[in-house]
């Protein structure tokens, strides 16, 4: 068993960006219950955003703007009508949605701006932001931990994209605890109970909608800068792995999407290991499913047997009706 | 302000003006596919009274209520509250004018403590607004004036031992008191109670109907939609009897009983309700 | 009160409908237009050639497609029906069908005796999966949120579990090479005739079952009102679990029939196509299977149309979902669903 992989996992930037995914995620379902399962689209909206925007010469600090402008236009388009609509129903209209974001992504329609189903390439977007990078352009090793100073999944990124989480983790308990929050867990509960007390349910629920939006747009951000901008790696999978990180974390808590996250990977990397000693007739192609079917497994066990989660409260789970 | 001051001189007829209306409602109309369910020409409640709706099962009291309090819209018809028009009024915005009502199927948000069902209840916390959330200065005096306010209605409401508790944890009956205490942290001038009695046994209904009539005593009108006739000989002030979505008397709740156009609209719906019996 | 025109703007489902009744109107007039302007087409499938008429060809690709896509669709909207759950594994179902088919071609099997042995390992599949999970969830009251979250991580399982078991790469089930055939207008291969013919053959039997046999009728009672159909008499976990055992099985004949129309499968033929069977039963409306069956023929029919005349037939999809949300958004219920009431 390789710990070094599985710690490596653990505090990679791809981690801290789906850590990120999960925190707006938290702000949707774990805050006010909407059923988002398009989140993998606003990560493509974020990453969309800045990568265009970066590869036809715009600076990056507007391209950043433009992506979180266009992940707000998204959420607003699709809360305007379908926030009224029973959960169940604006589950399916987000999977529809995103669904509808990647094909267009990926088609050769829009070609000569997304790139088409080979995405947008690392070195049409990467650069600006890796060339803030206060750390030297070479392999750094520090500890059992060994990440390269500036390209792509760098130090620098893991930087940047842990006080994001960091950030906006906090910005979730902040939100969580005050009289916004309140009115929101209230939503979660029994909307026409909130309506009945005067508060306008459909603005608040639009607010939870397009700030967990914005976040899963900046992890999409994040993630991209460690990976690349690849349709084909946010589609309906992604989006459910998402699901999978908050509800192992515990919904509807600060800490749950970063313990979630974390475990996730590091249980991924560790299936991945011990499959070949387990199985020793598996064949190096059949682990990647073997871990995956894993993952599905677990999300079974998770929903039947602990559906709040590590850090949740029992008390508190969200999940009926 | 004792009971027969304020109706003294009304007509016990279906639609009758009252001296001092808080809520008045005209034409209303309601249909659902093609069947109506609720067609009242013209309706007043008194202010500072506790006035019962009745009628036998399917009179439209339950949508007349909804249509009343913003949760549904009817086709025809226009109202006011306080004086304001209730035309195009959101259930929310009416509960913001004044308005609050209770449901039948009692929504104690079980999720959330007793305490937090409370603050939840009152209005004008600038917290609420997301900006201000962000600066906890901003609100902190506000939700400490919330708590104290919801601390002395959960004492008056003996729920104050169950602050912390989760709401799903409490007794049917005292999720009813939640609710109601929940109602009264808006300082509402009009409360409307949809079917109180439902569901409460007979142990917690004098707490209630001591609570109901408490509520008067502070200025507050009440309005409620019930099936229960011994409350509402109890407490009520003034009887509105619905029958096939029309109002069809009203008046004093000890005579409306006799009243034949009633007698024969729970009679012909086979309505069991021992309407006769005058039990002290 | 009454509304206030301002004010229900937003809520205002008869403007939506507007909206939506417009898009459509739009989009018709530019594929028309396109039609009219010749556009070049990309034909999508090798079993059907390009026939005389382009507009008429496409229209039957979509009809094949749809019969297909309702063959499949069909059990998902009776599983939502009697039981509340979306199924996110019903198109891991339709894999699977392929898949064993596949296995028993490749053990040397004929190609009709490998589709029946695929639509018995489907059912047996169905009535796994309701003795060992889906009736113990609905043993514990596990409400149908958690449901759905639980067929998500099913079809994670299986999906895995089928690359294993065929492997990742795209596979042939038959070795044949269609010869197209000229019927006027039209052409397609016998193979592809064969196929639709045992489509509306299969989904006759389900329409003659819910409506002429007693299990089909107590199908539709649980439907309806499971609570009413137990008071009846009626065994409801008995119909729950013939009707997992007929869903599986529907989709486990679909899925070699999709194969044999792509002239291509792979571990992901099922999943590939969920949303689309999701579009059909939305759009016929959720637990209405015949509803879910015109639904399909619908979605076929746009998805279709859609490969020749969208800027770029891989838009084809996109289509569909969009057709999904619009669904949503003006009629909820479907085409043959009932509205719920709202007072």
């Amino acid at each position: 068993m390789d710990f070094n992989d599985i710690l490596q996992i653990i505090i990679s930037p791809t981690t801290a960006a789906f850590a990120l995914a999960a925190i707006g995620l938290n702000f949707h379902y774990g805050l006010t219950g909407l059923l988002n399962m398009g989140v993998a689209g606003f990560m493509l909206i974020g990453m969309y955003g800045y990568g265009i925007s970066v590869s036809h010469g715009v600076p990056a600090w507007l391209a950043l703007i433009i992506a979180i402008v266009g992940a707000i236009l998204f959420s607003l388009l699709l809360g305007w009508p379908t926030l009224r609509l029973r959960g169940d129903y604006f589950a399916i209209v987000t999977i529809a949605a995103a669904e509808i974001v990647r094909i267009i992504g990926r088609s050769q329609w829009l070609k000569d701006w997304t790139g088409g189903n080979t995405g947008i390439r690392g070195k049409d977007f990467k650069g600006p932001f890796e060339q803030l990078s206060p750390f030297p352009p070479r392999l750094i090793r520090v500890g059992p931990f060994q990440f390269h100073g500036t390209l792509s999944g760098s130090w620098w990124l893991i930087l940047v994209g842990w006080v994001l989480v960091g950030v906006f983790a906090l910005l979730f308990w902040r939100l969580n605890k005050s009289p916004w929050g309140r009115v929101l867990r209230g939503i979660r509960e029994d909307e026409d109970a909130v309506r009945s007390l005067g508060k306008n349910v459909y603005g608040f629920k639009m607010q939870a909608l397009v700030i967990g939006g914005v976040i899963s747009a900046l992890a999409g951000i994040v993630w991209a800068h460690g990976n690349a901008i690849s349709p084909d790696s946010m589609g309906r999978t992604t989006t459910f792995w998402i699901w999978t990180m908050l509800l192992l974390g515990g919904a509807a808590t600060v800490f749950g999407p970063i313990l979630g996250t974390a475990l996730f990977w590091a249980i991924y990397v560790a299936i991945k290991q011990l499959a070949p000693i387990v199985l020793p007739n598996l064949a190096s192609t059949q682990v990647e499913p073997i871990a995956l079917a894993a993952v599905g497994f677990g999300l079974i066990l998770l929903i039947v047997f602990r559906p709040q989660g590590i850090l949740g409260d029992k008390r508190e789970i969200a999940l009926n009706g | 302000m004792a009971k027969s001051n304020l109706f003294e001189g009304v007509a016990s007829v279906p639609g009758a003006p009252k001296p001092d209306p808080i809520l008045i409602a005209d034409g209303v109309m309601r249909s659902f596919g093609g069947l109506v369910a609720v067609n009242v020409d013209h309706f007043e409640a008194q202010r500072h009274a506790i006035t019962a709706l009745i009628g036998p099962n399917g009179a439209g009291k339950s949508t007349f209520f909804n249509l009343l309090t913003g949760f549904d819209n009817a086709q025809e018809g226009s109202g006011t509250f306080n004086g304001r028009p209730l035309q195009g009024m959101s259930s929310a915005h009416v509960a913001r004018s004044g308005m609050v009502r209770t449901f039948q199927l009692t929504k104690a948000l079980s999720r959330m403590t007793v305490i937090e069902n409370m603050r939840l209840g009152a209005q004008e916390q600038g917290g609420e607004n997301f900006a201000r959330a962000l600066l906890a200065p901003l609100w902190r005096n506000r939700e400490k004036e919330i708590t104290e306010q919801a601390e002395e209605l959960l004492t008056r409401f003996k729920l104050i031992e169950k602050r912390n508790d989760y709401a799903g944890s409490l007794s049917g009956g005292q999720r009813k008191l939640l609710e109601m205490a929940r109602a009264l942290m808006s300082k509402p001038i009009m409360i409307m109670l949809d079917e109180p009695m439902a569901g409460v046994n007979p142990a917690l209904t004098e707490s209630l109907l001591d609570h109901i009539v408490a509520l008067r005593e502070q200025g507050v009108t009440v309005l409620f939609v019930e099936h229960d006739m011994h409350m509402v000989r109890r407490i009520s002030d003034w009887v509105v009897v619905m029958a096939e979505g029309r109002i069809i008397a009203e008046g004093d709740p000890h005579e409306v009983m006799r009243n034949q156009a009633v007698q024969d609209a729970y009679l012909g719906s086979h309505h069991d309700t021992d309407l006769f019996e005058e039990r002290s | 009160m009454q509304q206030s025109t301002v004010s229900s703007l937003a809520r205002n489902t008869v403007l939506w409908r507007i909206v939506a009744i417009i898009a459509i109107v739009a989009v018709l007039a530019f594929m028309i237009a396109q039609a009219a302007q010749a556009a070049p087409s990309q034909a999508e499938s090798p079993a059907i050639g390009a026939g005389e008429n382009r507009l008429l060809q496409t229209l039957l690709n979509g009809v094949i497609f749809g019969l297909l896509l309702a063959l499949a669709s069909v059990g998902l909207s009776l599983i939502y029906g009697t039981t509340g759950l979306s199924n996110f594994a019903h198109g891991e179902q339709v894999t699977f069908g392929a898949a064993s088919a596949f296995v028993a071609v490749s053990a040397g099997a004929p190609l009709w005796a490998a589709i029946i042995i695929a639509v018995f390992a489907g059912a047996a599949s169905g009535w796994v999966q309701d003795v060992l999970l889906w009736k113990q969830l609905r043993k514990r009251n596990v409400p149908h949120m958690q449901q759905m979250i639980v067929s998500i991580g099913l079809a994670l399982v299986l999906i895995n579990m089928m690359q294993i078991w065929i492997g990742p790469d795209r596979l042939r089930l038959s070795t044949e090479s269609p010869v197209k055939k000229h019927f006027g207008p039209f052409a397609l291969t016998p193979q592809t005739a064969m196929s639709m013919l045992i489509c509306v053959i299969a989904l006759g039997a389900v329409a003659y079952f819910l409506m002429r046999t007693r299990l089909g009728r107590a199908t539709r009672a649980v439907s309806d009102n499971p609570a009413l159909a137990a008071a009846t008499g009626i065994s409801v976990n008995r119909v729950i679990r013939v009707v997992w055992m007929m869903a599986a099985g529907l989709a486990a004949l679909a899925g070699p029939l999709l194969a044999l129309y792509g002239d291509t499968l792979d571990f992901t033929l099922g999943s590939r196509i969920l949303l689309l069977m999701f579009a059909a039963v939305t759009l016929g409306g959720l637990g209405h299977p015949f509803g879910a069956a015109i639904g399909a023929l619908i979605i076929g029919i746009v998805a279709e149309l859609a490969t020749v005349y969208a800027p770029t037939p891989d838009l084809k999809y996109a289509a569909v979902m969009a057709i999904l949300i619009l669904t949503l958004l003006v009629r909820p219920q479907g085409i043959l669903g009932r509205k719920e009431r709202v007072g």
